[in-house]
């Protein structure tokens, strides 16, 4: 019986110190794996979505391979719904290999603002929750997670319209000017059309214009919606409707009582 | 008398020898562990503020049962302490390793390492340890049964 004690005493020796070996170069190894990452990009998609790439260096300078690198970013509202989710997997990084991968996420605005009307006109947070996994040496698999919020800046901030303004064109007509203006505080452009329906006290359509939005963004836009309108539909009070189109949005209609 | 000073002489030294057979040994983990904590650990530490203590907890109770074990050996208790050092190197790895999933948050960022794997290995090897100290108690039990027998029968073995 001593001889396979022996053996068995023999075999975990060997096995313990092949695990241990084993782990620590794991150890080691990891310590020779950098991450960088590199400048934003943001574009508009052929679809009219928002498009978002991080490209993420990866040089993995150590004794193991790496793989099934995962990157996840969940983009969520204040109450947890989510709304956007980008999705990244590198099945390989092989030792000694430096990568650089894209991280790509796509927002859909119009989803996003049809279901959140408050991101139209209000700044707002939206919680980012970013993860990484990957596995070393097919052995040890290690996740990173952190969350934080970024401001969301609204395409039509502080929108309004003003009184409307009467000329007399002729016996019947008026020409009407209908101030507009908003403040685009989002981190894409907006160039779109707004149409404006008025309606007097008695809800009758006196009235229809419309004129072309253009705002880079980060800046103010304002202007004046001219048409004309017959002298017999004036009331001095009534409501505005309005409709806005923009190849990433479309939102309307928004009524706005004057008078 | 002089039976008796040779039996207190040959004990000495039999106890002697255990001590500097426990001495190397405790000296080598010791060694081992230093190497392995300077080259590879040390970094962890940062990360893992009570990976330090940990280890050198460990360290201490494995020293301090492999020194009895050596003590004891000749006896059954020399297996019964082998015995307890395969069962607290599985209890401790459980505990230290909370069942194989590590987590650490660092300000924001949260950390999860997944030992698992690692874990059911260590705990496979330390029963192959356990294995082996029971059938090496098995065996001294045996073997000193049989001594016991051959010796009622006035037989040399």
């Amino acid at each position: 019986m001593n001889v396979p004690i022996r053996m068995i005493g023999l075999a975990t020796t060997f096995f313990w110190i092949f695990l241990i070996a084993f782990v620590a170069s794991v150890g080691y190894s990891a310590k020779d794996l950098q991450f960088g990452f590199g400048e934003l990009q943001t574009s508009v998609t052929s679809d009219n979505d928002l498009f978002f790439s991080l490209p993420i260096n990866i040089a993995n300078r150590g004794y193991y391979n790496i793989g099934l690198f995962n990157v996840i970013t969940e983009v969520s509202d204040a109450d947890g719904l989510m709304i956007a989710r980008g999705d990244t997997l590198m099945p390989i990084i092989r030792k000694g290999e430096s990568v650089t991968i894209l991280h790509n996420m796509t927002l859909d605005i119009d989803e996003v603002l049809s279901t959140h009307m408050d991101y139209l006109f209000n700044d707002n947070e939206l919680n980012i929750t970013e993860s990484v996994s990957l596995r070393v040496a097919d052995f040890i698999p290690i996740q990173a997670s952190t969350n934080f919020s970024v401001p969301w800046g609204a395409p039509l901030y502080d929108f309004a319209i003003g009184n409307p303004a009467y000329s007399v064109i002729n016996m019947t007509h008026f020409r009407v000017a209908v101030p507009l203006s908003f403040e685009n505080h989002a981190l894409f452009d907006i160039a779109g059309n707004v149409q404006i329906n008025m309606y007097n006290s008695a809800h009758v359509r006196a009235g229809e214009g419309q004129t072309v939005i253009a705002a880079v963004q980060h800046s103010s836009f304002s202007d004046i919606v001219e048409f004309y309108m017959r002298v017999a539909d004036v009331t001095p009070s009534g409501s505005f409707e309005v409709y806005l189109q923009t190849p990433l949005f479309n939102y309307g209609p928004m009524v706005i009582p004057y008078g | 008398m002089a039976e008796k000073q040779s039996y207190l002489r040959k004990n000495f030294k039999s106890i002697v020898f255990k001590a500097l057979k426990a001495t190397v040994k405790g000296a080598i983990f010791y060694v081992a562990y230093f190497f392995l904590w300077s080259m590879v650990l040390a970094p962890f530490a940062e990360l893992f503020p009570w990976l330090e203590l940990s280890v050198e907890t460990f360290m201490a109770i494995y020293i301090t049962l492999m020194i009895i074990a050596e003590f004891t050996a000749g006896t059954v208790y020399q297996y019964f302490f082998s015995a307890g050092r395969a069962l607290f190197v599985i209890g401790y790895l459980i505990l230290t390793l909370q069942g194989g999933l590590v987590g650490l948050t660092f300000e924001n960022v949260s950390l999860l390492v997944d030992l698992r794997l690692f874990l059911m290995m260590a705990m496979l090897f330390s029963l192959l340890g356990l294995a082996k100290s029971v059938l090496q108690a098995i065996n001294y039990m045996n073997e000193k049964a049989e001594t016991a027998h051959m010796g009622s029968l006035n037989v040399k073995p």
